[in-house]
């Protein structure tokens, strides 16, 4: 039985908004020429799932739906499930304890992170950064960053990594973690805030063409590790330079009638649909091709009274093979799988070029953990939606043979332009998404 | 410092502590069998992990009762060793020298900067996205970074900091009255005067110096002032006002790495007057340094002990030291997660947001009546006081406590009193449905003793939680099933005795003497023999270990006050000492951090020749 999703108007303004017709004025000129691009979301959920529950029968053409994935049925042939992928480099490898940080801090990197609680944070770049890196000039934001929770306020995450791993999805460099925005109306103000206002950009400019000077000053006066540091700042102010001057050459955005969101939600359920929306908000105007969605910290324990679920999420996950603890789990997990319903059929919902916005996209979602009690990094649960601009073949399970995540990002990077020829532990490309 | 430990083993102490380790440790925690995950041939370097290995080994917890025991020489010469290996970072002679890197200010930093700065309490980075946290807090220098999307925030921050604290004419035409108008204090601050239009550059020069001082915390050179001014004089070829100008400088100065990174240029072996006055500012108030503390940097003075001493003293005197409490004990003691620990509705239906705020203000007041009355921090372990509210007190079955205010109340039962028996830890160690002996025993070893346990191995049967009613068995009784398994028994020897001593009070910290009809059993044996029943009992048990206790909290306090962890142990015995030696104030704790070498030495490695 599917849980049906609260209707509640509680989208404040935005929800209506985009029952509109999309208008010209957030439309790029260029992409009425040309093919529409492609767009890449990754969904991460922690402490793994139910897999017994997640797993679809069968394999090949004409996708069933598992219990778990019932949600997705009006989207059923926009799913490419995958199994047999792996995050080798999440496991221990002599590092000990650790696992959920780990596991988030491989999802998209494919490199083992540095275990560090404080000094020397280290893993990789992400697959999204990947892509941003390369086509992220094309739109107003490289790419956006979001999450439910905010990182943890004290104490230790996962023993021995700082809390940076279990919060962070986006890796921009190695040691340079992206914590998500946790906040809507943050999000809202990065996607419409910057590029209306010449005066207040020309100020900005300048001030920021200040703190390079600045920065270039004091970078000789200080050690390497500073300088480390100082270089991070110069990054972004360089990154923010640059899309001050993009904004002027784009078209403007305007958001009329869509309202700013006012504070987070204090539901759950709704944080999601929230951000989901933003995204397909972002997505549809094209303001960046590019976003990670977090739904919940590495390890998260928090508990579901929405499901009446009074435990906590990562002891649930402990469930030593106690049937009342796995189908809670799976509870869980419809759950968050129904949320995903929700990002995909408003994706769905959008007309571009020949098709919709989901025909243009590759949403992934997946843990990094597969079974919450082994703890293990293989047979990961990896759902990819979306056509990829008619480059995929979705409607289908695709099983792998213990093949390395990365594989599959590679292949994404191809149909983003932004190919590489190697991911943290990728040895190919994926074959078989095309069908 | 990774390179040094590597190779510490193999330098001359470790020929005769190497045996040693094979002997007692490695064949439980050898790449074959990595029991607890521990890979003695690995761990080599990771300081961390020796030193909880020392605490172990010296707690005589390892090797486990069951093994091959080393001798008390030999004991001693593995504890030696892990103390006073040359290349040790804590042996005597060498200078703990993992740098301190240049630390950004963090959200509450930012906060109480920019309200000393311009005397206004704006908190502009309420909105800004959480700072990581590394070694349990955040501000640890290193995983403070700075993405595109919160120099966004800084950008757009200043911008309205600049626009509240300047106020521009828009219409400049006539209106004689708008001159009388009166000036906010923040505006006459930064432009004390109308300045004169033909001197407009030594007017900018004369306003700014003094302002980018503050704000970058030491004097400002003639070049960085020079950089500044030259906001104003291209607004004013623009054609646009002083003000607006001044406005501009001012933005720029609170994007300026000077302003939003602690940078410490200055000084020689020692960190330099303006460096350790900020050192002490941001570890005691989390804020900039104030006046007499810019004097005294600038006579030089700072560095004398006296001085130093009272200045201490003053500013934990200060309103301001009120940040300890909110920033450094609120995340010592783990209640930062409070905030989103949600306990079951079901089985919890008074559980609300005014108690959650209740349980935490209780803490934080009781805190900060231990540094403003430079109290004896054993208070924290054990206490005749608390502060309740009407709420709190009846959640806690204390009877005249009325109205919403808060207010010191006598504690004649013990069985409150003290941090452990506060509702707001009881509830952040518990689960959402129940209470968790293993997470409380788990906090008390971590936060109070300074011992910490690695987590449970992966595919461990766990409690069969759901099934308890069909067996009947208390959770008492499950956990005893820790002891009988030998994966489990070593760590849980020492946490569940610890939680257990706690079960009188529920998942949100209700006295209690029943659950499911039963009779509760808070008794425990600790595994050095001690035995306790319930909290008064255990409480006296921890204050026997009172010197475990001033280790853990000196070393939870110099790793907020450097912002990096490292555990320098012989630092950290050093404050331990003082504290003992004067009564354990909760000043002569701050007092040791602040005199360490760490706290003076230098930061970063330097560049310059």
């Amino acid at each position: 039985m599917t849980r049906p999703l609260p209707r509640r108007t509680v989208l404040r303004g935005l929800g209506v908004t985009l029952a509109l017709p999309l208008l010209e004025a957030m439309r790029p000129a260029r992409a009425l020429a040309v093919r529409p691009p492609v767009r890449l979301a990754m969904l991460y959920v922690p402490n793994g799932v139910h897999m017994p529950d997640w797993t679809p029968p069968g394999e090949g053409a004409a996708l069933q739906l598992s219990r778990t994935l019932q949600p997705l049925a009006a989207v059923k042939d926009h799913l490419l499930v995958l199994t047999g992928l792996a995050q080798d480099n999440a496991r221990a490898l002599g590092d000990g304890p650790g696992e959920h940080a780990r596991a988030l801090a491989t999802f998209l990197t494919g490199e083992h992170p540095v275990k560090t609680e404080g000094v020397n944070i280290r893993a990789g770049v992400s697959v999204d950064q990947v892509a941003a890196a390369q086509i992220g000039s094309l739109t107003r934001l490289p790419s956006i960053e979001l999450a439910i929770e905010r990182a943890a306020q004290s104490g230790s995450c996962d023993p021995g990594y700082s809390c940076a791993y279990s919060s962070s999805l986006s890796w921009k460099t190695p040691s340079l973690p992206l914590p998500g925005e946790v906040d809507p109306a943050a999000v809202f103000d990065r996607l419409f805030g910057s590029g209306v206002d010449a005066r207040k950009d020309r100020r900005r400019l300048s001030v920021l063409d200040f703190v390079a000077q600045e920065l270039r000053s004091l970078e000789p006066r200080v050690g390497v590790s500073d300088r480390r540091k100082l270089d991070e700042y110069l990054t972004s102010v360089r990154e923010l330079e640059g899309r001050i001057a993009r904004a002027q050459s784009l078209p403007r955005v305007r958001a009329p009638g869509l309202l700013r969101p006012s504070g987070v939600p204090r539901d759950f359920g709704e944080h999601v649909r929230l951000m989901s929306d933003l995204l397909v908000t972002a997505f549809r105007a094209d303001l960046t091709r590019v976003a990670t969605l977090l739904l919940a910290n590495a390890g998260s324990n928090r508990s579901y009274p929405e499901l009446e679920i009074d435990d906590g999420h990562h002891d649930l996950s402990h469930h030593g093979r106690d049937a009342d603890k796995q189908e809670k789990i799976a509870r869980i997990d419809r759950f968050h799988v129904s949320l995903l319903a929700h990002l995909l059929e408003k994706l769905k919902a959008v007309r571009e070029g020949d098709g919709t916005l989901l025909d243009q996209s590759m949403i992934v979602y997946g843990s990094g953990i597969s079974d919450g009690d082994r703890h293990n990094h293989d047979n990961l649960p990896v759902l990819l939606a979306g056509g990829g601009g008619g480059t995929l073949r979705p409607g289908r399970h695709l099983q792998c043979a213990r093949t390395p995540l990365n594989n599959l990002f590679l292949s994404l990077l191809d149909r983003m332009n932004a190919p590489v020829d190697r991911l943290g532990d990728s040895t190919g490309r994926l074959t078989g998404l095309e069908g | 410092m990774v390179l040094t430990l590597a190779c510490a083993l193999v330098g001359p102490a470790a020929a005769d502590v190497a045996p040693l380790i094979d002997r007692y440790c490695a064949g439980c925690h050898s790449p074959a069998q990595k029991k607890a995950d521990l890979d003695v041939a690995r761990f080599k370097d990771d300081m961390a992990l020796w030193q909880t290995a020392a605490q172990r080994i010296e707690a005589r917890e390892m090797p486990p009762a069951e093994s091959a025991q080393p001798t008390t020489a030999e004991r001693d010469r593995l504890l030696a060793w892990f103390t006073s290996a040359p290349t040790h970072p804590a042996a005597p002679g060498r200078r703990d020298g993992e740098p301190v890197t240049i630390r950004r200010l963090n959200r509450a930093e930012y906060n109480n900067t920019i309200r000393d700065l311009f005397g206004v309490d704006l908190r502009p980075a309420d909105g800004f996205p959480s700072d990581a946290v590394g070694d349990g807090f955040d501000n640890a220098a290193d995983v403070l970074s700075m993405p595109p999307a919160l120099v966004e925030h800084y950008l757009a921050a200043a911008e309205t900091i600049a626009d509240r604290v300047i106020v521009v004419e828009t219409a400049r035409r006539g209106h004689r009255g708008r001159a009388n108008r009166v000036l906010p204090e923040s505006h006459t601050r930064l432009i004390p005067r109308r300045p004169s239009r033909s001197r407009l550059r030594q007017d900018a020069q004369e306003f700014l110096g003094p302002f980018a001082s503050r704000a970058y915390r030491r004097p400002a050179r003639p070049d960085e002032v020079g950089r500044l001014v030259a906001f104003v004089e291209r607004a004013s070829e623009q054609g646009a006002s002083f003000e607006l100008g001044m406005q501009a400088a001012v933005q720029a100065v609170l994007v300026s790495p000077h302003f939003l990174y602690r940078v410490e240029l200055d000084g020689g072996d020692e960190v330099g007057d303006f460096a350790l006055a900020s050192r002490l500012s941001y570890f005691l108030w989390s804020s900039m340094p104030d006046d007499e503390l810019f004097r005294l940097a600038a006579q030089r003075r700072l560095h004398d002990d006296e001085v130093l001493a009272s200045q201490v003293a003053r500013m934990l005197r200060d309103p301001r030291a009120r940040a300890l409490t909110d920033n450094f004990a609120m995340q010592w003691l783990q209640l930062r997660n409070l905030q989103a620990h949600r306990p079951s509705r079901r089985h919890f239906p008074g559980f609300d947001d005014e108690l959650r705020a209740a349980m935490l203000t209780e803490t934080a007041l009781f805190f900060d009546a231990i540094v403003r009355e430079d109290l004896s921090v054993l208070t924290l372990l054990d206490a005749d006081f608390t502060f309740l509210n009407e709420r709190l007190a009846r959640h806690y079955g204390i009877t005249g406590v009325d109205g919403p205010q808060f207010r010191r109340v006598a504690l004649t039962d013990r069985t409150r009193g003290g941090v452990l028996t506060q509702a707001s830890v009881l509830t952040v160690t518990s689960n959402p449905n129940r209470t968790s002996p293993v997470k409380r025993g788990r906090w008390v070893l971590e936060q109070i003793l300074g011992a910490p346990t690695p987590p449970a191995p992966a595919e461990v049967p766990p409690l069969p939680a759901e099934r308890r009613d069909a067996i009947g068995r208390s959770l008492r009784e499950r956990l005893d099933e820790h002891r009988d398994n030998p994966a489990c028994a070593t760590c849980h020897r020492r946490m569940d005795p610890l939680g257990l001593g706690l079960e009188t009070f529920d998942a949100v910290g209700v006295w209690r003497t029943r659950e499911h009809a039963r009779e509760i059993d808070a008794s425990g044996v600790l595994p050095d023999g001690q035995s306790f029943r319930g909290p008064v009992q255990l409480k006296a048990v921890l204050l026997g270990k009172a010197h475990a206790f001033r280790r853990s909290l000196a070393s939870r306090m110099l790793t907020y006050a450097l912002g990096r962890g490292g555990g320098e142990r012989a630092t950290v015995d050093e404050i331990a000492q003082r504290m003992q030696r004067d009564g354990d104030s909760f000043s002569s704790l701050v007092l040791g951090v602040v005199g360490s070498d760490l706290f003076r030495a230098r930061g970063g490695e330097r560049a310059e020749p």
